[in-house]
């Protein structure tokens, strides 16, 4: 079985122990923190930084947000996965009740960092981690609090993801369709990888226990119910839902019903694994002349229908690392030299489908390069951008239906969003 | 809240310092206590804040624990919350302070708040203070109890708390019973959760000494048990989901139709979104179909796609842990995802850990397919990216060369590297090819012609220098210039830092000598008179037998030094097959991070419930005593040998009547410093040493060659036929064990195939069955498993019985024959013989 946690420790950025909290009493502080903070002066050398290391019998087990460090330690063979993202739901939570979380938050909070960690975990085992319900008897504001304190009911009802009691003035449910696309062209052009991870994001403001249920274009469905489906049906491949959809429902007539939590959360994600063309491409020319100046020749090309158009399109160039001197021009957006990461960084706020745009560079080197330099790192071409009311795989949202016995109507609101996930192109 | 001074401070715990500020503290904690105006909690609550804030930097406040617990007299839950961290946390140390609490908390628990005896109750069980437990057992008692789910969650976790402070007062309150009831009974699925944990943890360490506790952990297999969790693993939160599946992974269901029915049930926990939950449901499959090959297979392909996408998906470190898994099964099963090549291909952003292991999935997933595509990838990762990955890379391509048949390509992309001159890469890749030579010798051609291109200024770690060296000296023949470079390498013997190069150089000048002793006579010298002197050992060593070795007979050392060498066909695989499936067992825990069995990293008091070699003892304790006796006897028969060798030596050592003293280093340890002790084994190397046929054989034993696996080299004819509708029922086979004697003893050795088909006792019970000898009562787990079985002769009432003890750590099976008929005994034992080393052959 899986193993218990014997410590968690919330760390500083040079590894000091902020804030831990011992459930087994088998590993000490000192200790921790000893190791942790040579473990954190190896930091040049890759080979050392795996998230889980085994040191004189103790495994960590640790995960870096902004400037903290949040640590498990434990003596047993654990479960590497769950404990991981056990500290992961730990940064959630934290989120939840801090806003954002650093060292400074953890520092302001410690109290309720400590009533945290106690509910969470204990003797070294994880038990609620949804802040939702968490929230229900820890209260940030301490003052607040002069009310006696029940056990929320979720505690104890079959749905631990959603209180009784919910009430909202406007019954809404907000509806995200978010793909992310992932694509990887070799340096002669050809895509040697290509995927689209989607993920349906709610966020739900409906009173009492609404039961809702989804449709979806998902051809598996419609050819069950004897449609036609020519066209219009997407398969999904590896579906995954929040833990409040009834997944027996969905084997076996494929509708997805669930009763919400409150607030956002990822209803389902999912994954295609088809050769996705290049929703932008872009070609780059690099002409070096006599070692001491440099050209590129950039076009970037939309590729998807004219009708679309992708916004906030930053385009990362890389460029040597002692380039001076730039002069830039572009046909549409603006570019500028940032050093800090070797690049050019081209932005276009508005790119419609079917266009093309270009950009010159030019750079000065220096002319006399030191004999000791490193090896160049050759980075790809990186890109983000944001196609709204498009997604690739064509995943519609049919229905959205809210039914709650106080018979109130809730007004759902759909959105789709195709972005650039790992947009690497190496043609450099 | 925090004091703004707290960032200077250390923060290492147990800090003496700010005692000034404690002891303002006490002042003002005593003034409060006693107060009751309005406001006081208030004030109170901001002293508390203090007190644990330097707690928290590590600043020792336990001087305040009696006014913190006179303070504690409040209805605020924060405060008591404060309050509770405190005192938890210097109870241990401060055992006389800690009976202080006992008396608010056990009031706590008694509160008409949940939340308040929850968490009483949950510091209660915190304290840790073993004199303290007898004020445990009551609000335990009660809290398991309670109307409240809540204060049952805490108590059910309590109980185990309790266990690990004091067992004997855990197990004589009876507690384990009340959890198993509640365990079954409550309403509340983390009380439930909670309870199992705790069960598992407690009967697991028990288990060892008690039968009773061995026997509860089994009725947590039992299938009503099971099922009954298999039927509300869905109310189960995400982490108690992993739980229940961990414990039904070591489900062993009775027969197909069960096993479908539990992967049905279970399927849409491949859905789930907590990746933990998944890599458990893949666990129970694979554990559940490990003894039918073809469903085992369909498991692979339905696990790929979920598996996949955790590895794009979610949080660098989810790509460790999974990837870590995918390594393990693609081990298993290398074509599951060789079609699936390009998701192991590495994004730029990546942290290296998770690279690193993508590129050894590359490595695993390689066949004849798609080599071209993922070797011509690696080689981009090579060129481009940082160092630590380039080398990485390099090393990929290598290990993929030494798997494949056809490497030419691969070879040629390697030559590639080395043109690239790059120091890093040139590294890395003359060590391959020195690796890639040893398996390939008929590529040295066109190795050599590039290799021979290095200069070996351009080459400055120690491996590679040694690689290089290497194949100077192997290959001194063909490469025009060897003496020569080896030569002007020797000149710099004293700048050369590494022993490990300096060893392959006087190897190398050896070779190269014994190819061209015109070209290479000086720098012999020259090479053998600074190993003489160097001041490392080996080095020093080595040297002083290549000069001996000369004096004594040139084509001696030619055979010792340059013996005419076979290709490595195959690189020794640093695990074993045991070890290995060991990691299997333990699938989905650090065991598969570290690619080790648990035994190798945990102390043993931490295995808890994966060690099952402690409990061993209680199966064969009714054996016999043979499972003691024999390594004992070998133990000694083992010490006769080390007696007999070392007097070997001796008489040699007589028989050559040399006057200096010999003092053979490696039997006492000892060592004379710059003494030339003569070294008489040389002298023996031209007549084989007499024990070395034994030892061969050992060896040959050892590495499963399966010497013994037909026992006696002419089986007579299978004249004894069984019954294949064998009855017997479990009351006659005891009586009838009692009742007949031993008919025959023995010991054999199984092949490792065998053993390693053997994952279950079912998998050995089908097999057995399909040559008509049935299985009555089996038990045990890796590696020690014990078979009762029984057959009939086919045309008469005449019984057979068999006690079957395999250990599959030792490939060894212990028989024990009883039978109605004596007189073909031998006849059934050598049938039992030949259908047990059957067993897992294709």
């Amino acid at each position: 079985m899986a193993g218990a946690a014997s410590a968690l420790f919330l760390l500083d950025i040079k590894g000091r122990v902020l804030v831990w909290r011992d459930y087994r009493g088998d590993v000490s502080a000192v200790q921790a923190e000893r190791f942790f903070t040579k473990l954190i002066e190896k930091e040049g050398d890759p080979e050392t930084q795996d998230p889980v290391v085994h040191d004189n019998g103790i495994t960590y087990m640790f995960i870096q947000h902004s400037n903290v460090y949040l640590m498990t330690a434990s003596r047993q063979n654990c479960n590497a996965a769950s404990l991981l993202l056990f500290l992961h739901r730990l940064v959630d939570v934290f989120k939840h009740y801090f806003e954002e979380l650093e060292e400074e938050s953890l520092r302001d909070n410690f109290v309720v960092v400590y009533e945290l960690l106690d509910e969470m975990m204990d003797f070294g085992y994880p038990q609620y981690t949804e802040a939702k319900i968490l929230s229900e008897f820890i209260k940030t504001d301490a003052y607040r609090m002069e009310v006696s304190q029940r056990p929320p009911m979720a505690v104890t009802n079959a749905v631990s993801w959603r209180s009784e009691g919910i009430r909202y003035k406007k019954n809404e449910v907000f509806l995200d369709v978010v793909e992310s696309v992932n694509i990887l062209v070799n340096s002669n052009g050809q895509i040697i990888r290509s995927d689209v991870v989607g993920a349906l994001k709610m966020r739900t403001y409906l009173s009492g226990m609404p039961e809702c249920k989804l449709g979806l274009n998902d051809r598996v469905l419609l050819e069950a119910q004897g449609r036609t489906t020519k066209g219009k049906a997407i398969d999904l491949d590896d579906i995954k839902f929040h833990q409040c959809v009834r997944l027996a429902r969905f084997e076996n007539d494929r509708t997805i019903s669930f009763i919400p939590p409150d607030g956002s959360f990822d209803l389902m994600t999912y994954r295609l694994s088809t050769q996705v063309k290049p929703l932008i491409w872009v070609e780059a020319q690099v002409e070096r002349h006599s070692r001491s100046r440099i050209e590129f020749m950039v076009k970037a090309r939309s590729q998807f229908k004219e009708r679309s158009t992708a916004t906030n399109v930053e385009i990362e160039l890389p460029v040597p690392s002692d380039a001076t001197n730039t002069n830039i021009r572009t046909s549409m957006g603006s570019a500028s030299y940032a050093p800090e990461n070797d690049a050019l960084i081209w932005k276009i706020k508005s790119f419609p489908g079917g266009k093309e745009y270009m950009l010159r560079a030019e750079f000065r080197l220096p002319s006399i390069t030191s004999e000791e330099s490193a090896p160049e790192r050759k980075a790809p071409i990186r890109m983000k951008f944001e196609i709204p009311y498009f997604t690739v795989s064509g995943i519609q949202v049919r229905y959205l239906k809210i039914i709650e016995k106080s018979g109130y109507q809730a007004l759902p609101w759909v959105r789709y969003i195709t972005m650039a996930g790992e947009y690497e192109l190496r043609l450099i | 809240m925090a004091p703004p001074a707290q960032s200077q401070k250390s923060s290492s715990p147990s800090q003496p310092s700010g005692k000034g500020e404690v002891s303002d503290v006490k002042m003002q904690l005593r003034q409060l206590a006693g107060s009751r105006a309005p406001g006081t909690d208030d004030s109170k609550r901001e002293l508390f804040k203090k007190v644990i804030s330097y707690m928290t930097i590590g600043i020792d406040v336990s001087a305040v624990f009696s006014e913190m617990v006179m303070c504690s007299a409040t209805s605020d839950i924060v405060l008591k919350k404060m309050c509770y961290l405190y005192v938890g946390n210097y109870a241990k140390n401060n055992p006389d302070l800690a009976l202080l609490t006992i008396n608010f908390l056990q009031r706590d628990c008694k509160d008409e708040d949940p939340m308040i005896r929850g968490l009483a109750l949950r510091s209660l069980c915190s304290l840790r203070v073993a004199n303290l437990v007898e004020y445990l057992v009551g609000p335990l008692g009660n809290g398991l109890k309670d109307g409240n789910s809540y204060v049952r969650m805490v108590a059910s976790i309590g109980v185990l708390k309790l266990y690990h402070i004091s067992a004997s007062t855990c197990m004589d309150a009876d507690f384990p019973a009340m959890l198993k009831h509640l365990m079954l009974n409550d309403k509340d699925a983390q009380v439930v959760a909670n309870c199992l944990t705790s069960l598992q943890e407690i009967w697991g360490l028990e288990a060892s000494t008690s039968e009773e506790a061995a026997r509860e952990r089994e009725m947590l297999l039992s299938k009503a048990v099971i099922y009954y969790f298999l039927n509300r693993i869905k109310e189960f939160s995400e982490w108690a989901q992993c739980i229940v599946l961990e414990l039904v992974a070591k489900y062993v269901p009775s027969d197909s139709n069960e096993i479908f029915d539990v992967m049905n049930l279970l399927e849409d926990r491949l859905q789930h979104a907590n990746g933990a939950v998944v890599l458990a449901t893949i666990k129970v499959f694979l554990q559940l179909t490990l003894s039918m090959t073809d469903v085992h297979q369909q498991v692979y392909e339905r696990i790929k796609s979920p598996l996949l996408t955790l590895v794009s998906s979610g949080s660098p470190e989810q790509s460790y842990a999974v990837l870590s898994h995918l390594h393990l099964l693609v081990m298993r099963a290398p074509f599951i995802f060789s079609s699936d090549y390009k998701h192991f291909y590495c994004q730029y952003n990546e942290p290296f850990y998770v690279k690193k292991l993508k590129l050894e999935m590359l490595t695993a997933v390689a066949n004849e397919s798609n080599t071209y595509d993922i070797v011509t990838e690696l080689c981009e990762y090579a060129a481009n990216v940082d160092i630590p990955m380039a080398r990485e890379s390099i090393r990929a391509v290598g290990k993929i060369a030494l798997q494949q048949y056809d490497v030419n390509a691969i070879v040629d992309r390697l030559l590639q590297f080395l043109e690239m001159e790059k120091e890093h890469v040139t590294a890395e890749t003359l060590v391959l090819v020195k690796d890639l030579l040893r398996k390939y010798p008929q590529w040295s051609h066109d190795c050599i012609a590039v290799v021979g291109n290095i200069s070996s200024k351009n080459v400055q770690e120690p491996k590679a220098k040694a690689a290089l060296i290497w194949m100077l000296g192997e290959y001194a023949q063909d490469m025009q210039d060897a003496p020569y470079i080896l030569e002007s390498l020797i000149e710099n013997w004293d700048e050369e830092h590494s022993a490990e190069v300096r060893l392959h150089l006087l190897t190398a000048i050896m070779k190269c000598f014994l190819r061209r002793p015109p070209e290479t006579q000086k720098a012999l010298g020259a090479a053998l008179a600074a190993g003489l002197a160097d001041f490392h050992q080996d080095v020093h060593d080595r040297a002083l037998f290549y000069y001996r070795l000369l004096k004594y007979d040139v084509s001696v050392a030619e055979r010792v030094v340059n013996p005419p060498k076979q290709a490595v066909s195959v690189f020794a695989d640093t695990q074993s097959s045991e070890v290995k499936d060991r990691i299997f067992d333990e699938f989905n825990s650090l065991s598969v991070v570290y690619q080790k069995p648990s035994y190798m990293f945990t102390d043993k008091e931490h295995r808890g419930p994966f060690a099952f070699s402690e409990e061993l003892g209680n199966l064969s304790i009714d054996t016999d005593l043979a499972n003691d006796v024999v390594p004992a006897q070998r133990v000694e028969e083992n010490d006769k040998d080390l007696l007999l060798s070392t007097s070997e030596k001796e008489e040699n050592h007589g028989s050559i009547n040399n006057s200096s003293a010999y003092d053979a280093p490696s039997y006492d340890g000892s060592r004379m410093v710059g003494a030339l002790q003569p070294q008489q084994d040389l002298v023996s190397l031209d007549q084989p040493p007499p024990a070395n046929t034994p030892a061969s054989l050992a060896m040959d034993d050892l590495f499963g060659l399966g010497l013994p696996v037909a026992p006696s080299p002419t089986p007579p004819p299978l004249a004894l036929k069984l019954n294949a509708k064998a009855v017997l029922d479990p009351n006659s086979f005891q009586q009838k064990w009692r009742q007949l004697p031993v008919a025959a003893s023995q010991e054999i050795s199984l092949n490792p195939q065998g053993v390693s088909a053997l994952s279950s006792p079912q998998v050995l019970l089908r097999h057995m069955q399909g040559h008509s000898i049935q299985c009555i009562a089996s038990g045990g787990q890796a590696p020690n498993f014990k078979f009762f079985f029984f057959a009939q002769k086919e045309d008469e009432p005449s019984t057979y019985l068999v006690e079957c003890v395999i250990n599959s750590a030792a490939c060894k099976a212990q028989l024990k024959i009883k039978a109605d008929d004596q007189s073909t005994t031998q006849a059934f034992s050598t049938l039992f013989q030949s259908v047990l080393s059957e067993f897992g052959l294709p």
